[in-house]
């Protein structure tokens, strides 16, 4: 047989041997390849969950890329669901013990064992020369150095760090899949706070053969279903398929990111196909979009609530009874038909149901009542004086229009609001006597009040750090609500808490939720999640015919 | 010719000093980098942070002073988003950039100078009438509704081209194109203007009243003489290569110095929208003094004045 070989059939052998695994490789992955036109891809150019804490750093990420030993049920309600820990349970109230998933694949191959888990959480990567403060909630005026050992965190990661976990004490290694997260205080909240954006899991091996922090936030090697084969910042991010993923084989083959600034640009390239989404769709144009019948818009409410902001210091805004009529002035559905297509709700106040049973259910926002709020701006004494209301240029979606709403439905309540545009936020809060009003928005990091109302309104909060606004019974039930173990005292506190911040003494009042939406061909099958974060596991793909 | 050429460079020189010290004050009166990149969601203390590690939380003349004292020794910075030096960031678009505004300047002046010259050529004919009609519609019509109509002709409607992206040379087209358009608008303006006045002159007529042929006179004195103005609209295009397709690389999403800079500024980062602007105010000046150069080329009168003026 050898001598019946000719240098010509041998050649013909070795290039078939070369063409053929390729082929066949070609074969066997037939999965789509897709690309996603964003108006951002994120806001650091870098893919480190500590340092891209963003809506668009969420869109990317989740469930792509990052994923933490708490998962969340992105096609559902947003709650707690096993990630690469499959089990979780209460040693004591400051100790939390969970059993890792095993089998789980980095993106370099190496398995997921508690060694991962506890850098994950180490001074070297996340905390830096912070300390955890021990048996009081955490102040905003603690300080930040520099220096750390190994690799030159910036310095803005430890901070975020320490403020999503203020009083951790380390990881103990209980065995190679078992870890413990040991709390310095009682909390309640630490199960939600292993979920939360920034509790993700990355490989040690990977951050110790960086070169620097840089390299390795450009390419982070993660156990998600997608790996980074190519950032260019501001221009692209390609994942390709991790197929060894511990939740199956992924749909996509890849997923291509790319940044286009521009919404007409977006819309019209998925039109004529060249992106299979269209993400970061204004309400307004979601109806011109779906004249094709060919194309859907879905997307909706996320974990995000707009809200116009007080300074109670301001010589109008010091009686609270022309905060209270503010609040009774505002027709907020009005707000959400005309200007969102009715494509998103009036929330519950400053809450979410994924807070689950600290949820509550009987709140509701100040009912719009003209007459109201004509008798409260009556009993107050307000004598029209002008009321400046500080506004960026549609920072949020829709913000100038719902301002001008705003200052129209106030004005027929009898009070004097005038709208004052601004450049930045530096403008926004400078505490000058002109601050009156301002709009913002609240997120909450993990299903818990502390991570919203606290976390914002709290003593250590923006509001109160700017100086717009305090209340001492506030303060008080703020820490009750971080430190307390009694769910029951909590619920109450957190529902004081709503009373005074919403009806009492106003601090701010809630609008409306905020919205995401993506538009995509009718032939995909696929649900977007309640957030930004994108779904592309198995399980959430397929072509409809 | 030695002080023809220092005086300009020290012009060039104070050129740029103001525009570094006019960007640094409109950047950093107009905004705080830690808040736009950070946001303002971002923990007080993160913030803090942020500010001290990129010495924002310095006065601003201290701030100052570093910043241009670091320029005047060569370092342009890092970016405040990724920590990677300003200039690597720069020059990681140029390429882009160039592959847009290259073969549009080559547009430009492949359609606009033939065109001026016919048009002056056949005045008040039809032709003349289309080519300006056309002309001014391509000089009036903005970049960014030129560039959406096109994708939306030969994207959306008729498939033929990509919208947007830089994966391939197809890509370039509609950007390359929709810029081209305004230019060589622009330049066939100007070239029938130049041209126009040009064959009004005397010297115009005293060749032709000798018989030089048409053609001769056209090739041997009109061109010659019209190429001064028409060479200073094609220096300011030669020095916004650079630059100068800010709004079509929005447009077409093209990843090159123009959306750095969009992206830069908004996000107030200081040294790489200074890297920029340096880089397109070293180019413009740059191209100027090249044009006053070939001015004298072109026109002997200009080359004797400088040399008198020179003793």
């Amino acid at each position: 047989m050898v001598g019946s070989l000719t240098r010509r059939s041998a050649i013909a052998l070795g290039g078939s041997a070369l063409i053929l695994p390729r082929f066949a490789i070609a074969q066997a992955d037939n999965r789509p390849s897709i690309t996603i036109a964003v108006q951002k891809i994120a806001n650091s150019n870098q893919l480190d969950v500590l340092r891209e804490q963003s809506n668009v750093g969420e869109r990317i990420f989740f469930s792509s890329l990052w994923e933490g030993l708490i998962g969340r049920n992105w096609l559902g309600g947003l709650g707690a669901v096993p990630g690469l820990a499959t089990e979780w349970k209460r040693i004591d109230d400051k100790t939390v013990e969970l059993k890792l998933r095993q089998g789980v694949k980095f993106h370099n191959g190496d398995e997921l064992t508690a060694e991962d888990v506890a850098f994950s959480f180490s001074k070297q990567r996340m905390f830096g020369n912070t300390e955890p403060v021990v048996g009081k909630t955490i102040s905003a005026d603690f300080v930040v150095g520099g220096g750390r050992a190994n690799k030159e965190l910036p310095a803005e990661v430890p901070a975020v760090a320490r403020r999503s976990w203020p009083a951790l004490l380390g990881i103990e290694i209980v065995d190679k899949y078992t870890v413990r997260f040991v709390n310095g205080t009682s909390d309640v909240t630490i199960e939600g706070r292993i979920s939360r954006y920034g509790s993700e899991i990355m490989n040690r091996r990977a951050f110790d053969e960086a070169a620097t922090y840089n390299d390795w936030a450009m390419k982070p090697v993660t156990t998600g279903p997608y790996k980074v084969a190519e950032y260019r910042p501001d221009v692209s991010l390609l994942l390709e398929a991790h197929d060894e993923y511990w939740g199956g084989r992924p749909p996509l083959k890849s997923i291509r990111f790319v940044e286009v600034p521009e919404v007409a640009s977006r819309i019209n390239g998925l039109l004529s196909g060249q992106y299979t989404f269209a993400c970061d769709i204004p309400p307004d144009q979601i109806s011109q979009i779906e004249q094709n019948p060919a194309f859907e818009v879905q997307g909706g409410t996320i974990l995000n609530h707009r809200l116009t902001v007080f300074d109670k210091n301001h010589a109008q805004l010091q009686n609270p009874l022309v905060r209270r009529a503010m609040t009774h002035a505002i027709d907020r559905q009005t707000i959400v038909d005309s200007l969102w297509a009715g494509r998103t709700v009036v929330p519950k106040g400053l809450q979410w149901p994924y807070y689950a049973d600290m949820f509550i259910e009987d709140w509701s926002v100040p009912a719009f009542d003209l007459k109201l709020a004509r008798d409260l701006v009556k009993q107050s004494g307000y004598k029209g004086d002008p009321i400046p209301y500080r506004l960026l240029n549609n920072y949020y979606t829709n913000q100038t229009p719902t301002a001008q709403i705003l200052v129209e439905m106030w004005k027929e309540a009898g009070l004097n609001v005038e709208i004052r545009m601004v450049e930045n936020w530096q403008q926004i809060l400078e505490r000058t006597p002109t601050r009156a009003v301002r709009d913002w928005s609240n997120s909450a990091p993990f299903n818990d009040p502390v991570s919203s109302i606290v976390a914002q309104h709290g003593p250590n909060g923006q509001q109160q750090q700017a100086g717009e606004w305090t209340n001492a019974e506030m303060n008080t039930l703020s820490v009750e609500l971080e430190t307390s173990t009694d769910r029951a005292r909590r619920k109450a506190a957190f529902r004081r808490m709503l009373e005074i911040a919403e009806r009492e003494d106003p601090a701010y009042t809630v609008l409306h939720q905020n919205a995401t939406f993506t538009a995509k061909p009718k032939s995909i099958a696929w649900k977007a999640s309640p957030a930004f974060a994108m779904d592309f596991r198995a399980g959430n793909w397929g072509r409809q015919s | 010719m030695l002080r023809f050429f220092l005086i300009r460079l020290a012009r060039a020189l104070l050129t740029v000093a103001l525009v570094v010290t006019f960007a640094f004050v409109v950047l950093r009166l107009s905004g705080d980098p830690a808040l736009i990149i950070m946001s303002v969601d971002a923990p007080p203390e993160a913030i803090a942070a942020f500010r001290k590690a990129w010495g924002l939380d310095d006065p601003i003349w201290l701030q100052y002073l570093r910043y241009f004292s670091a320029i005047g020794q060569g370092e342009l910075g890092q970016s405040m988003r990724d920590g990677r030096p300003a200039i690597q960031l720069v020059a990681e678009r140029i390429p882009a950039t160039l592959a847009l505004t290259l073969p549009a300047l080559a547009l430009k002046l492949g359609i606009g100078i033939p065109s001026g010259i016919y048009a002056a050529l056949n005045r008040d004919s039809l032709t003349d009438r289309i080519v300006m009609i056309t002309a001014v519609a391509g000089f009036t019509i903005p970049s960014f509704v030129l560039g959406l109509v096109l994708v939306l002709i030969f994207s959306v409607q008729l498939g033929w081209l990509p919208s947007g992206g830089q994966e391939s040379w197809r890509h370039a087209i509609l950007p390359v194109v929709t810029l081209g358009i305004g230019g060589a608008a622009v330049l066939a303006r100007f070239t029938r203007s130049a041209m126009l006045e040009v064959l009004g002159q005397s010297y115009i007529r005293t060749a032709s009243a000798k018989g030089v042929p048409w053609a001769a006179v056209v090739r041997g004195h009109a061109l010659p003489n019209a190429a001064v103005p028409t060479v200073t609209v094609v220096g300011f295009m030669v020095g916004s290569l650079i630059a100068g397709a800010v709004v079509v690389e929005s447009v077409f999403s093209w990843p090159g110095v123009g959306r750095l800079l969009v992206v830069a500024v908004s996000n107030r980062d200081l040294a790489v929208v200074q890297c920029i602007l340096l880089l397109v105010a070293i180019t413009m000046v740059s191209a100027n003094l090249i044009v006053d150069l070939l001015y004298g080329v072109l026109d002997p009168r200009l080359r004797s004045g400088a040399k008198a003026g020179g003793h």
